[in-house]
């Protein structure tokens, strides 16, 4: 008989001290949004947003338009521009609450803003309800790895539930395909309140790449009220743990008007 | 079409062709349609021949209706619904004449042809007419508890025993190879690379080999070594996530939880080397986008994540309450794994001799030691082992890869011709992608099929939980190492 | 006054037989069910006392007949009576066949009023087999299951068994006695042999606990009530079963005398053991069936045999004479079957309801909640069964436990061990009847459909929910109750331990120093506990209610299909016991292209009884093999005949001579 729980003793702890101190947060060369350097951007170069496969990025009147909610990291317009006006960064901690944040420089139009419930008894512990609603699986993997031993997002007060009649929080992965609508409104429907909402993955936020065609939705818009966006593709299990840490105000938000730490 | 054999056939042939491919052991692959502009619609069957390199493939064109051939293969019967869903062909005598992809109760279905005059007996087409009051419905999904893909599994049961069950997949259609219509070959890649997160290489690497294969071109000799490299690092992190989850279903806590620390591991290897912890942005018709440095840290690396690996196999080889949920369970006969199409492992472990990587070589994959684990057994047990000796056998291929490398460039120019098709394929960690492409007149694609291996498996898997147990459903499941993404698309 | 009303019964009843033959079904139905009121009207009257003696005219081999119904007697016809009265009034819910079933109806009642109160032993079994015959032409007539003629044969044959073996007690009761009238037995077998005394009793409790359902003779009961109408069952499992009951109670407690001090209490063992096991075999098998008749079925006879545990109890309390105990253990038995006949005559003719709405007895979801009387109704008769406060079976029950665990007082220690080993049985049967329960109202009534409520008829709705109440009122009103049957216990055992068996509003056995309950309190307090959550609810007014559909995983599928099945509520248990039940399953698939695609689901199970294969089958056999054999005997040829008359005259010579 192996003894496993003796090995896992003498195995010691593998999980990372991240976000506290000087952790690890694992994520060593993991590329993230392209970074977009205004002083470089060559007046009527319009590589970037004509290589864009989902349109994130508009040529306007004076320079770029931006918007992160709708990035699939693809990296191609790091690897068109001439400039390097598009680089390649590790800007992957993109969980905002505002859709604004994530355009750059500003929105061309005010966007909707839901009113989020009143959060104060939910400062410490969260309980979720994951929707996989049309991903591609690269988002249910990232979320299952938060609960593998690097990560273990358990010590950090915050667990999936089986049911969404226990969840605080409602979060959506994927384009929110035809078939997926209605369980997904009825996944909001049985949640008691108040509720909150997360787009995680650029599909959930925007659509992502098949986002409008005759299968999908374009993400969360128009079908339920999000309060915290998290861009990716898929987003890192770091960057998910700091979306979630953010939405509990117990990380502050990095990323506003499109630029992070800016 | 470089790497298969054409032949056309009129619709009263296909039967005849179905019968005689059978008889000589053959198996059909996969089928799809498309409409050239302005044409008529054309029905590509792609079938293997044992001893033979090359595919056969047949083409039927201008018919809109065509007989079924799922009563002679019954592994095309989701191809042709699929076709009737999608493409709005009409295949006569099919077993199953109902929406696949589509759900009975959405309104109104993508083409307009509804149930086909499909009658209900019982609401839903899809389950069997139950002539017992005890059975028990239960319907799970497709929010399911846990984090995981939706999908809706329906239980006919009474207590433990399942009699029937019936996965009803595609709420995650995504319409993926609609996405490439129109698109650069460039852009390509970015869409395949998205049909399946934990399939990525697989299937970017098939749809690079596909548009090399209507571009005719020769990708450099590095750029094929480091393809091995990062499909065999994808295989290293889904069979180590394979494990952990595999653990969790048999109440292993620590084995669940070595075994994705391990893939953890393996992805944050991905990272450091590619950027990408899914192996993606890497890949591109005619080569790579940048070449890669792995460097020493990399071996490194890669054999102390060996070493770890073999010393949890050993414990997993050790640990009776694990074994004691996997023998016997989920039996997958070999004939049953033929017909219904299983791939991967999962026909590897139930006595099927087949592996793209060796039987078709791509990439760097004909110059390589590569062994196919083989077992007669088709039980979880089986399942799990075949996974165990792949891992060990990528270690060696990375290993392998590592030392030959050998610098020089890594991206030719790849731009097919306009009015093309290709054909390519790979062995993904849960078995053959095949990716057909069509280039339209504009030099775009016109065309992109993708048949994914879980497309393949989810026909052969429920057949294993038919008369057993719910207590060794999730097991069972987990043991096939389904995804529904690449099913779906 | 009572016996007049009982004569008055009777006129009725075969008024309404008569009518039943004519064809005027109203008109017998309204005759019937009045005289079921009569009969239960003659009992109140009549209680605690015993009913007048009245000769009838004629005699029977030389003896006289005489008509009186002793104080147990009136207790249990009357409350056998009074769902007899609704089955009558509502009749049975078969299309066709009402005649024939009012007849069959009103030959059981007036079979069973004989039984209550022939005095002679050969009126005796006249009434017994008058009651038997009814019984079987209520379930002829009612054809609602599949084979009904091969289950009444059946039942016929095991009942006649049952006869057979009465017959011959009777007999030779009559022939130690010298006599047929009852008291003659009383005073007549007190030289018998312990032996034949044994004997003659086991011959009772096969000929009554045929009828009774003990083993092995419950096995016609699934068959017979399952080709039947709940009507029949109410009828069958009320005033039929209480009077068989009484029947055994009377022949056990007096006809044969208290064995000697010093000899071992064989027979009243030997009724407890048989009882135990049997209210454990059948609860068990109560729980698999997936009919509410079947189900119902086995539970009767599973609480008859629960009361022939507590009057074996009262044997062996009396042969050391504890006579205090075997008071209580004797009314014990008694209440129990009291609070039994009303609720299982509520959920007898719930079913027919049911039946009534769905076209079918199968427990299953027919969104019958939405009915509340009805809903009611049933929710108590069936916490009354599953023995749960404040209801009447939960008394009776719970005097049962208080009864066995008395068994310390007795001075052996085999007499301790049997009554503690019962004990024990009778947990398993409390316990598996409690699912059986759960089952029956979870699966079958407990289902609200706003959109598909079953359409149950006001009238089954009503009998339902009046007669659940009654179940309710026999608990609360125990105290009263109670008082009734102390005539009852003074005449079997010289002193009112009924009225002991209360102190005020405490129910106590014997004394309140041991254990007390008090269902009338409980029927106070429990509102008060309402109390919490009302509380609740009035606090949480000042948030605003939004309700949701159940989360069934996104999609809400139809609750009919995706309602928990009889089989996979109770599939645990025939897996855990299958030594006991030996179950079979069998799927057959209809599939096309080398069975990959199925189109058609075949779903066969069932529990094996144990005595059919074991020893009905091996009789049936025997008999069928030794009459192949004897055929030789009508071999037609002449020589073979002169052959055996000649040896007949040889043997007849040689007896004479000898």
């Amino acid at each position: 008989m192996a003894l496993w729980t003796l090995f896992g003793l003498a195995s010691g702890k593998a999980t990372t001290a991240w976000p506290r101190g000087h952790g690890n947060d694992g994520q060593e060369g993991v590329l993230g949004m392209p970074r977009h350097n205004p002083d470089a951007c060559r007046e009527g170069c319009e590589e970037c947003a004509s290589i864009c496969p989902t349109h994130a990025i508009e040529r306007r009147e004076h320079g770029l338009a931006i918007d992160y909610g709708r990035c699939v990291v693809c990296q191609l317009c790091t690897e068109v521009c001439p400039t390097g006006a598009m680089e390649p960064s590790s800007d992957w901690a993109f969980g905002v609450r505002d859709r604004e944040d994530l355009i750059w420089p500003e929105p061309a139009a005010r966007l909707d803003r839901s009113s989020a419930p009143e959060r104060t008894a939910f400062r410490r512990s969260l309980h979720i309800r994951h929707v996989d609603a049309g991903s591609c699986n690269g988002c249910e993997s990232e979320l299952q790895a938060l609960n593998n031993p690097f990560y273990n997002l358990h010590r950090l007060g915050i667990f999936f539930t089986a049911s969404p009649r226990f969840a605080d929080l409602l979060l959506v992965t994927g384009p929110v395909t035809s078939a997926m609508h209605d369980p997904l409104k009825a996944a909001y429907e049985a949640m008691a309140e108040p509720r909150w909402v997360m787009a995680v993955g650029t599909c959930a936020v925007s659509g992502g790449i098949s986002g409008g065609n005759y299968a999908c939705g374009n993400g969360l818009e128009g079908v339920l009220p999000v309060d915290v966006y998290l861009p990716g593709c898929p987003p890192n299990p770091a960057a998910i743990m700091e979306a979630l840490l953010m939405f509990l105000d117990r990380m502050p938000q990095r990323v506003r008007r499109g630029l992070i730490d800016g | 079409m470089i790497g298969t054999r054409i032949r056309h056939l009129s619709p009263g042939d296909l039967r005849a062709s179905a019968e005689a491919l059978t008889g000589m052991g053959g198996r059909m692959q996969f089928a799809y349609a498309w409409t050239p502009l302005g044409g008529a619609p054309e029905v590509r069957y792609v079938s293997a021949i044992p001893d033979q390199n090359e595919f056969d493939m047949w083409i039927v064109s201008g018919h809109r209706e065509l007989p079924s051939l799922a009563p002679i293969l019954p592994l095309i019967g989701w191809y042709e619904r699929e076709m009737m869903d999608l493409q709005g062909l009409t295949f006569t005598g099919h077993p199953e004449p109902y929406p696949l992809i589509q759900c009975v109760d959405d309104a109104p279905p993508v083409n307009g042809n509804g149930l086909n005059g499909a009658t209900s007996t019982n609401g839903r087409p899809h389950l069997p007419d139950v002539d017992a009051a005890d059975v028990q419905h239960l319907p799970f999904g497709p929010i399911r508890a846990d984090v995981l893909e939706s999908a809706e599994f329906t239980f006919l049961y009474v207590g433990e025993h399942i009699i029937h069950y019936h996965p009803r997949l595609f709420f995650k259609h995504r319409g993926m190879e609609t996405c490439f219509e129109g698109e650069d070959v460039r852009h390509g890649v970015i869409i395949a690379e998205r049909v399946s997160a934990v399939g990525s290489v697989a299937h970017s690497l098939a749809y690079c080999e596909a548009v090399e294969c209507a571009a005719a071109c020769k990708v450099p000799a590095r750029a094929k070594a480091l393809r091995v490299l990062l499909a065999e690092l994808e295989r290293l992190y889904n069979h180590l996530h394979y494990l952990g989850h595999l653990c969790h279903t048999t109440t292993l806590k620590v084995g669940e939880a070595q075994g994705k620390l391990l893939e953890e591991r393996a992805k944050q290897l991905n990272a450091r080397l590619t950027g990408s912890r899914f192996l993606r942005g890497l890949l591109t018709p005619g080569g790579f986008r940048r070449d890669l440095d792995p460097g020493k840290w990399l071996g490194d690396a890669l054999e102390k994540l060996r070493e770890d690996y073999v010393a949890y196999a050993d414990r997993l080889e050790n640990s009776e309450s694990h074994l004691d949920r996997l023998i016997t369970t989920g039996l997958l006969p070999e004939r049953v794994a033929f017909d219904q199409g299983a791939t991967g492992p999962i026909e590897r472990a139930s006595g099927l001799d087949r592996d793209l990587r060796r039987d078709h070589p791509y990439a760097a994959y004909a110059g390589l030691p590569l062994s196919v684990p083989i077992l007669k057994d088709g039980d979880a047990y089986a399942r799990e082992r075949v996974r165990m000796a792949e891992i060990e056998a990528s270690f060696v291929l990375c290993q392998r890869i590592l030392l030959l490398l050998e610098p020089g460039p890594v991206r030719v120019e790849c731009s097919p011709a306009p009015s093309t098709a290709g054909l390519g394929w790979a062995e993904g960690p849960r078995g053959s992608t095949f990716y057909a492409v069509h280039i339209g007149a504009d030099g775009r694609l016109a065309r992109v099929k993708i048949k994914s291996p879980s497309f393949s498996n989810w026909r052969a898997f429920p057949l294993t939980v038919h008369d057993s147990n719910m207590m060794d459903y999730a097991i069972n499941e987990a043991s096939f190492g389904l995804t529904m993404a690449g099913c779906d698309r | 006054m009572a016996s007049e009303i009982l004569m008055f019964a009777a006129i009725l009843w075969v008024v309404g037989a008569v009518l039943a033959l004519t064809g005027m079904s109203i008109a017998s139905r309204i005759a019937l069910a009045l005289g079921a009121v009569a009969g239960a009207l003659a009992a109140i009257i009549g209680l605690p006392g015993a009913s007048q003696a009245v000769a009838l005219p004629g005699r029977i081999l030389g003896e006289i007949v005489t008509f009186r119904i002793d104080p147990q007697g009136l207790w249990l016809m009357g409350f056998g009576l009074v769902p007899a009265g609704f089955a009558c009034a509502l009749s049975s819910p078969s299309p066709h066949g009402q005649r024939g079933w009012l007849f069959g109806a009103a030959l059981s009642l007036l079979g069973a009023l004989g039984v209550f109160g022939l005095q002679n032993g050969a009126a005796l079994l006249i009434a017994w087999e008058t009651m038997s015959l009814g019984g079987a032409i209520m379930i002829l007539s009612d054809d609602l299951g599949r084979a009904r003629g091969r289950t009444v044969l059946f039942m016929l044959a095991l009942l006649e068994v049952g006869a057979v073996a009465l017959t011959l007690a009777v007999a030779l009761l009559g022939w130690q006695a010298s006599s047929l009238l009852f008291p003659a037995f009383e005073a007549g077998t007190v030289a018998m042999p312990h032996a034949m005394q044994i004997g003659v009793g086991i011959l009772l409790l096969v000929g009554f606990g045929a009828k009774l359902g003990l083993l092995p003779f419950y096995e016609w009961f699934p068959g017979a009530y399952g080709a039947g109408s709940g009507a029949s069952g109410a009828i069958m499992s009320g005033v039929v079963l209480n009077a068989a009951f009484f029947a055994l109670s009377r022949a056990l407690m007096n006809w044969i005398p208290t064995a000697a001090d010093s000899a071992f209490p064989a027979l009243a063992v030997i009724v407890i053991v048989v009882g135990t096991f049997s209210a454990i075999l059948t609860i068990l098998y109560a729980f698999q069936q997936d009919d509410w008749r079947r189900l119902l079925s086995f539970s009767s006879a599973e609480n008859a045999s629960i009361a022939v545990v507590a009057l074996g109890s009262a044997m062996l309390f009396h042969s050391y004479a504890l006579d205090d105990l075997a008071g209580l253990a004797w009314t014990v038995a008694l209440l129990h079957l009291a609070g039994h006949a009303l609720a299982k005559g509520t959920l007898f003719l719930a079913a027919d309801g049911l039946r009534k709405a769905s076209g079918s007895y199968h427990i299953a979801y027919h969104g019958a909640g939405s009915h509340r009387l009805f809903g009611v109704g049933v929710l108590i008769a069936a916490m009354s069964l599953a023995a749960m406060p404040p209801t009447a079976g939960f008394v009776s029950e719970w005097f049962v436990f208080q009864t066995v665990f008395q068994g310390f007082h007795l001075p052996y220690l085999g007499g301790r061990l049997v009554l503690a080993l019962t004990g024990a049985g009778l947990a398993l049967t409390a316990a598996v009847a409690f699912a059986t329960f759960v089952k029956v109202v979870g699966l079958g009534v407990l289902s609200r459909d706003p959109v598909r409520p079953a359409p149950i008829t006001t009238s089954y709705s009503a009998t339902v929910g009046v007669l659940g109440l009654a179940v309710l009122a026999l608990a609360v009103g125990m105290p009263v109750w109670l008082d009734g049957l102390s005539g009852a216990a003074t005449m079997q055992f010289g002193a009112a331990f009924a009225s002991q068996m209360h102190d005020g509003v405490l129910l106590v056995p014997l004394s309140a120093k041991f254990a007390f309950i008090s269902p009338s309190l409980l029927i106070i307090v429990m509102p008060l506990l309402a109390l919490i959550p009302i509380t609740l609810i009035l606090a949480s007014k000042r948030y605003a209610l939004r309700r949701t559909a159940v989360w069934y995983g996104g999609l809400a599928p139809d609750p009919a299909r995706a309602s928990t099945t009889t089989l996979s509520f109770s599939n645990a248990m025939r897996t855990f016991y299958s030594f006991v039940y030996r179950p079979t399953a069998d799927t057959e698939r209809d599939a096309d292209a080398g069975g990959y695609f199925v189109k058609k689901l075949e779903f066969e199970h069932d529990v094996a009884p144990i005595f059919g294969p074991l020893l009905f089958q091996p009789a049936l056999r025997l008999v069928q093999e030794s009459a192949s054999k004897l055929r030789l005997l009508q071999s037609g040829h002449l020589n073979f005949y002169l052959s055996l008359i000649g040896l007949l005259l040889v043997l007849v010579l040689g007896l004479t001579l000898l």
